[in-house]
């Protein structure tokens, strides 16, 4: 099955996922992604809410008879290590090394990054929606006093109505 | 002896007195601002000066092309605050930047001729775009940098004799601003004050106001201020540490790696204009690749990786600026590492010198080993 598009045929492999023993798939030796602790938290957190919605990618490596890891290297970890899963849902590519370690490289990086002024409406509306500090730090991964940080919607200068001015100095040829 | 005195005002109080002295002393005011707080607070106190007395005053912004939207909004409401008080001093001109994060493009010729389609921006109607001055006298400190950001102030100051030049620095910034501000009467017995020659003296009226004066200031007259600000804060950033810098230069670039989250259209347009800025953005803050704070490990000492870098130079027109350069420089790793900043940031204009000395790691051991 193919996607008709303007630069030609795109491929659709997230049409054939299958589940495979979760001793079959190994991490490559390449990836220069890392994910840090608390987002790795937020990554399970993910993976629990929303279910596991992406395979991971792999290419089939007949002398191992294994698959390795193209993309999901760090999702795989939580199912394999923290949720003790037997299975796991993988699309094959068929890459040869250059593609593959290009194709990891552009599932890492090709991504956008958050707006802070829409991060914090986002913020906002879910307190508006009656949910509490730590559900929101708990699923949107962060820490309280970044989202005490986004709710303060009154900005910087607010912070500071209650402060007195300082004391004036000169400089002074005392002799 | 000089010593530092408290009196008995506040430094809002003090700032007001000040900026009444210096309307009763000088015909001409210009206020220097930046789109940041302090020159912000400075603009507001003068223009309330300048409207009790029924006068007008100037109000410099050296607009680099490259900046934040919210720093245009930020002088455009400036500029509207008390326009019968304003004599609005937007200068778009011709002058060259230092582009740190490329050895292609090393310099941006700001608001450029013939590149206007891919300039930031288009220019103000009412902004002053090209040079009031008499293209024959015009300074240029350094050749190798070109008509740059400084010679546009100092050859804007000397075609304005006469005039005070207000300017929000403040000596807690850091030692060179407490220096700057606190050393030295120019003017009078004003120590808070510069001598810049043809009747013309730069003063820094707010020079003992602390971060947190300027921003109850700014709560208390309901000043609007970039919003740069906000999003540092809500980034997680220090009171202290928060502040709108320029873009590019080789002491600001880290700016890019926030750039996408605080304004994505001003970084989508920046890719445009120049390059080497997806370069900043991610590599901004790295220890290794832009900073040279880190030995990369293929290499076993700086000087070791000074030769590589110097070797792999890309630029064959600007190498020899450096190899001269190094050439009169002590041989160690300490000035090595410099070095490497130099080449890596593409530093021919020498805007980070090296500090050149012995290796004062070396130095101690060496003391140590005399001790025992």
């Amino acid at each position: 099955m193919k996607l008709r598009s303007k630069k030609g045929d795109i491929d659709l492999p997230c049409m054939d996922v299958i589940l495979v023993p979760v001793e079959k798939v190994v991490a490559n030796n390449y990836n220069p992604n890392h994910v840090p602790k608390n987002n790795m938290i937020l990554l399970e957190q993910s993976i629990i809410d929303n279910g596991f919605c992406f395979p991971l990618v792999t290419i089939y490596d007949e002398e191992m008879d294994q698959y390795v890891i193209v993309d999901g290297f760090h999702r795989y970890a939580i199912l394999k290590y923290d949720l003790e899963v037997e299975q796991l849902p993988i699309v094959v590519l068929k890459h040869d090394i250059k593609k593959r370690m290009a194709a990891t490289v552009q599932f890492n990086r090709a991504r956008g990054v958050h707006q802070v002024e829409l991060m914090a409406d986002l913020v906002k509306g879910l307190a508006e929606q009656g949910m509490e500090d730590e559900d929101i730090a708990k699923h949107l991964g962060m820490e309280y006093e970044e989202v005490y940080r986004l709710k303060q919607v009154t900005g910087i200068a607010e912070l500071f109505k209650n402060q007195t001015y300082s004391r004036a100095w000169e400089m002074m040829d005392v002799g | 002896m000089l010593k530092q005195v408290y009196v008995n005002k506040t430094v809002l109080e003090a700032a007001r007195e000040r900026i009444e002295f210096i309307f009763d002393e000088f015909e001409n005011i210009v206020v220097s601002i930046s789109g940041g707080k302090d020159s912000t607070v400075l603009a507001h106190l003068t223009l309330v000066e300048a409207n009790k007395r029924d006068r007008r005053i100037g109000l410099f912004f050296l607009d680099e092309e490259v900046v934040y939207d919210s720093t245009v909004e930020q002088i455009e409401y400036l500029m509207n605050l008390y326009p019968q008080n304003t004599i609005p001093l937007w200068f778009q001109i011709e002058f060259h930047l230092t582009n740190a994060t490329s050895y292609q493009e090393g310099q941006l010729i700001c608001w450029e001729r013939g590149k206007h389609k891919v300039w930031m921006r288009s220019k103000k109607p009412y902004a002053i775009q090209h040079k009031p001055w008499d293209k024959a006298h015009e300074t240029i400190r350094n050749k190798d940098k070109g008509f740059g950001f400084y010679d546009a102030i100092e050859n804007f100051q000397r075609s304005r004799p006469d005039t005070a030049f207000l300017v929000g620095l403040r000596a807690t910034e850091s030692p060179n601003r407490w220096r700057a501000v606190s050393k030295n009467p120019g003017y009078k017995n004003i120590y808070w004050s510069t001598d810049i020659g043809n009747g013309s003296h730069t003063l820094y009226p707010l020079y003992d106001w602390n971060f947190h004066d300027i921003w109850k200031y700014i709560y208390d007259y309901k000043l609007r201020y970039s919003r740069i600000y906000d999003y540092m804060w809500r980034k997680g950033m220090n009171f202290q540490d928060i502040r709108v810098s320029s873009l590019i230069h080789e002491k600001s670039f880290h700016a890019l790696v926030e750039l996408p989250e605080f304004e994505p259209k001003t970084y989508d347009r920046l890719l445009k204009r120049l390059k080497g800025i997806s370069i900043g953005h991610i590599y901004g803050k790295d220890a290794r690749m832009l900073q040279a704070r880190k030995l990369p490990k293929n290499h076993k000492s700086w000087r070791e990786y000074r030769d590589f870098l110097l070797k792999t130079y890309p630029d064959p027109d600007k190498k020899h600026i450096f190899e001269r350069r190094f050439s009169k420089q002590l041989d160690n790793d300490y000035v090595a590492r410099q070095q490497c900043r130099q080449l890596i940031l593409n530093d021919y204009e020498n805007n980070l010198p090296v500090d050149n000395k012995p290796d004062p790691r070396i130095e101690t051991i060496k003391k140590w080993r005399a001790i025992l």
